[in-house]
This record gives structure tokens, sequence and C-alpha cells, in this order.
């Protein structure tokens, strides 16, 4: 019996059905013309590989590659498979060395992908080795295209990719450089979750003001978000990056927070440093984030400034990579400042813990019922457009605008 | 190998501490959360971290407090503003040594496996690790001054929400 998948009517952004997350096919095409497609993937900081020859691995959609520092100017980005036998060459999480050596036949691969030797290629005493015909330069590692912007490394696997700053847009480039300004960073250091849903819900989540004050109630209680705070939301002209900015309040009781469960005015937090905040970047926002399609989300809220990468494994499970960032010349304080806002973010997060159990529960739904039901993106309307108000879901539409071009769904 | 076995602490201390850690798992597992503060002294540091942090003298965690007011903002936390499915969390400490005592500070380690029990599902090891901690008496009550969890686990499978 075929399975009828239920239709998604054109140009409907505002309901997306639930075999969206859930069908193989779909993911499969979304491998293909999202994440190998034309789009910029984060693959790290700059400082992660410091020197020549620090390398550091890592998966770029389902795809494992190595990012190698191979001069003193350039960063490669190759895929860590041989060319002979399709191993994985590296390994290790990161490390330095010379040159990419596979420990299967010891092919030796130069740190820009390059093949450099292949033992016994003439053979042993005049018997057997390599066709008169093989050409080293025929099996070189897949090299990406990079580009390193203000200290964040990106890669793509099209040739066709526009140059980054013109993929994020001319709106948001602001938001990105207000933060990423090219100061020299550090890396503070790294959670990992793996995550029982559709990648595409992290963007998502990211992207919906609307959830931030009602499912998290430690923002609403203690005054980190609101939705009576002064706020924006932000998009490119595709609509499928966007950047959602905000400014703490003066927190109280009003007719807003009546409607917000949970929300108790006489809780307080038995330690404040945990959300005490020294101001450190230009402008008065106290939370930016940047969902920047399909790989990352770029956050700044107290004194935490994260990149999180997403890394699908199938239509539904993701990883969810947090590098937890610094700037190079941060005093004790303010190391010991990020280290303890970092309670708010990651698998055991006051906030950010809530977001992965609730994308599982909604990747459950929608697995029972794939051909059924869809997801619901009504708040504010239809249209696509920048937001003030937080009541709404305008850049999850943005999203899917996009997608139904890119994907010809 | 004689005391060996037993690492630097006496008899007495290996009992004390063996009744420390037994109580402290059947507060957690008996989930009785309230009462974990008690077992921390004022300025204590807990730190539940990624061994690929640990390994890089990163003090960035998964779950982290400096101090007891911040464990009692974590069980807040928990019980009042996050949101997570029921779920029971089963601690299992095993091979517990006293590595060594200085200045009336015990320091201890052993390793750490916590099961998670959700609805409908069957049980998974929620993380593996090992714990580096150090107690001191106060008033003849032993105390955590240090509560150091080093998680082997690379990866977590979606959240961990409870404290070990």
């Amino acid at each position: 019996m075929e399975v009828v998948k239920s239709v998604w009517s054109a140009d409907e952004t505002a309901s997306v059905p639930y075999w969206v997350y859930t069908d193989p096919d779909v993911y499969q095409s979304e491998l293909d013309r999202i994440w190998y497609g034309e789009h910029w993937l984060y693959c790290g900081l700059e400082v992660e590989v410091p020197e020549i020859g620090n390398f550091r691995t890592l998966t770029l959609g389902q795809r494992p590659v190595i990012m190698t520092r191979n001069s003193a100017t350039e960063i490669s980005v190759v895929e860590n498979r041989c060319a002979h036998r399709g191993t994985r060459l590296c390994w290790e999480r990161s490390g330095k060395a010379q040159n990419l050596t596979c420990p299967y036949h010891q092919w030796t691969y130069d740190l820009t992908g390059n093949l450099q030797g292949v033992p016994f290629r003439r053979g042993i005493a005049g018997q057997g080795g390599m066709p008169a015909d093989f050409k080293p330069s025929d099996n070189n590692l897949r090299r990406l295209r990079v580009e390193s912007v203000n200290g964040l490394v990106w890669a793509t696997f099209s040739e066709r990719t526009p140059p980054f700053r013109e993929y994020l847009g001319p709106k948001l480039w602001p938001q990105y450089e207000r933060v990423w300004s090219g100061r020299k960073l550090r890396v503070v250091g790294y959670n990992r979750q793996r995550i029982q849903g559709n990648w595409k819900l992290m963007l998502e989540n990211n992207k919906d003001p609307y959830h931030a004050a009602l499912l998290h109630t430690f923002f609403a209680t203690f005054g980190l978000f609101r939705p009576d705070q002064k706020s924006a939301l932000q998009m490119d002209d595709t609509g499928r990056h966007a950047c959602l900015s905000s400014v703490m309040g003066q927190g109280g009781a009003n007719a807003v927070t009546a409607a917000l469960p949970g929300y108790d005015a006489s809780m307080k937090l038995q330690d404040p440093r945990l959300t005490q905040a020294l101001k450190e970047l230009p402008g008065e926002e106290t939370i930016s984030d940047i969902t920047l399609f399909p790989s990352a989300i770029l956050l700044q809220q107290v004194n935490s400034l994260q990149t999180r990468q997403i890394v699908p494994h199938g239509p539904g499970v993701f990883d969810f990579i947090w590098t937890f960032v610094g700037f190079d010349d941060d005093d004790a304080e303010m190391q010991q400042r990020r280290v303890r806002h970092a309670n708010l973010f990651g698998p055991s997060g006051f906030v950010s813990a809530d977001d992965s159990e609730v994308i599982q529960q909604a990747q459950r739904g929608f697995e029972m019922s794939a051909n059924e039901g869809s997801a619901l993106t009504l708040m504010g309307g239809r249209k696509v457009e920048s937001a003030s108000n937080m009541a709404t879901e305008t850049a999850i539409r943005g999203m899917y605008g996009y997608y139904r071009t890119v994907m010809e769904l | 190998m004689g005391n060996t076995s037993l690492g630097a602490g006496s008899i007495e201390d290996i009992a004390a501490v063996q009744a420390f850690y037994a109580d402290y798992m059947e507060v957690l597992d008996d989930e009785r959360l309230q009462e974990w503060p008690d077992f921390f002294t004022e300025d204590c540091l807990y730190q539940i971290i990624p061994r690929e942090n640990f390994d890089r003298d990163s003090a960035l965690c998964l779950m982290q407090a400096d101090g007891r007011n911040m464990l009692l903002d974590r069980v807040q936390g928990i019980l009042k503003t996050q949101k997570y499915g029921p779920q029971r969390c089963r601690r299992f400490y095993s091979g517990l040594k006293i590595s060594r005592v200085e200045g009336g500070v015990i320091h201890t380690r052993q390793n750490v496996v916590a099961f998670r029990s959700l609805l409908d599902q069957p049980t998974s090891i929620l993380l593996c690790g090992a714990s580096y901690d150090q107690l001191c008496r106060s008033d003849s009550r032993l105390l955590l001054q240090r509560r150091v969890v080093v998680s082997d686990t690379e990866i977590i499978d979606n959240a961990l929400i409870l404290p070990l």
C-alpha cells in the first residue's frame, strides 16, 4: 500500500506538514540541496587551530572533515576520507601534524589535502605497485571553499555559494559584526548533546520569540527575557537567517507577567552572580540570537557567548555542539563569569535544556502522525516581515519560504 | 598490598566516607533534592565537567556551582522553573579510594555511573565518568568542599537535568 503524504499547499509557510520533519527522502534531498549545496557551514574558530599543523576534526552535514592551519594566514577544510579506501584519516578530535596520513596504508596528504605519498607505489623489487598511469594529483582529498570571517571559520561544498558576507546579507551583517568583530577570541569550553529531533526544529526554536517567556519560566522569572521588553526580529532578504535581539527591562509584575505560567515575582536567585552581567559589547542588546542557516546559532546573552553547531544524523536526530567563547584579553573575573553564566545553556542549562526537551516531544508528535498533521506558525499573521512584537512566528515562516524554493517542495 | 588498597585514609576515614556517599546517593536517588545542598560547605565548588574541558584545564561545565547558594538555585530551577519529562535517575558510585588526606581534607576518587529511566522507554546510561572530591569535617560531620564529576560520556543524550 502506498503511503499518501498530506498536501503542502503552494506558497504555504504558516503550516508545515509533519512529513517535512520525518521523511527520509526529504532528508536526503536536504543533505544534497542544503548541506552540500550553496550554503556556508560553521566549522569552528580560528583560535582552535592557532599554529601551522594544528588540526581539528568535525562533521559538516553528515560528512567528516578536517580543519587545518596550513599557513600563517590560511585555514583549510578537507574531507576526512582517504582517496584510497574511503577510510577516515584522522581519528583524533584535535592535534598537530606535519601532514595527514591514513593509518590503513599510510597514504600521506599535505595539510591542504594534496596526495604526497603512496607507499610501494613502484612495487617491491619491481613487482606490484600502482599502474604507471596512476596520478597522485587525481587522488587528493576533497577540499572545501573556506572563509574565515572575524575569527569564525565557514566552509561550503559548492563553488557557487556567494561570499559569506553576501550570503549573510546586509541586514544581518551588523548583528554578526557587533559580537564577532574580529577581536581575538578564546575557547572557554565545549558541551555536546544528541537530540532526537529534526535539525530544523533547533533553528525554528531560535527564530521563535513567542515561546521564550512561556516555556522558559527561568527567563521570565528572573527578568532575562520578557515579551514586554524592547525587542527586534530581523531577517535577511531570503528569510533563511534571522536575528532576535532584545534589551532586558526593569522587571516586576504587570499584565504581561500575569499571562505567564509559573511566573512568581517572589522567586529570587540565592546567588545573583548566576545572571549578573557586565556590559562588554556595543549597543544595548542583552540578547542577540542569530540563526545562520543551516548549521549555526550564534548567541550572546548575559556574558555568555556561544557558537552552536547543528550536525544532522537523519530526519529524527541531530547533534548540537556548543563552543563557549570568550575574548583573549578576558581577566580572571570575566573568565569565571562566563563559566558561571554557562549554567543557563547547554544540555544542563536552566534555559536550554527546556528547548531540547520540547524539540524531542515535537518530533515524537510528528512521527506518530507524519502524513496527517501540520505544525502551525500563524502567530503574527501569514506574512514574512521583521517584527518588534514578540507574539510572532514570522521568522519561521521566513525560513520555510526559502526552504520551499531551494528544496522545490 | 596491605593498606594500599584502602588508599591513604585510615579504616575510620574509609568507613565514614563510605557512609557519607551512601547518604548522598540516597538523598539524590530518593528525590529529596532540597536536602542535597546540605552535603556541601558554604564556599564549595561543584562541577559536572566534560573530559575534553577538564583535560585542557578549562572550567566550563555541564553543571556548575561556586558556593552552596548556587546549588540552592539549581534545586529551585529543577523543581520550579525547568521543563523536562518525568524521569528517575539512579546513581552508582564505586571503587571508592581515599587518594590522600592533607590538612584534614580527605581527597577521594571513585567511578560514577548514572542511569536514567523515562516513561515508555527502557532505562539508559545517562553518564559515565569519575569523581574527584574533597571532603572536610565541620562539627564532626563530613562536608563536600569540592565535588568534580568528570564525564567520559562525550555526548549527552538530550539533557542532563538532575545532579550527580
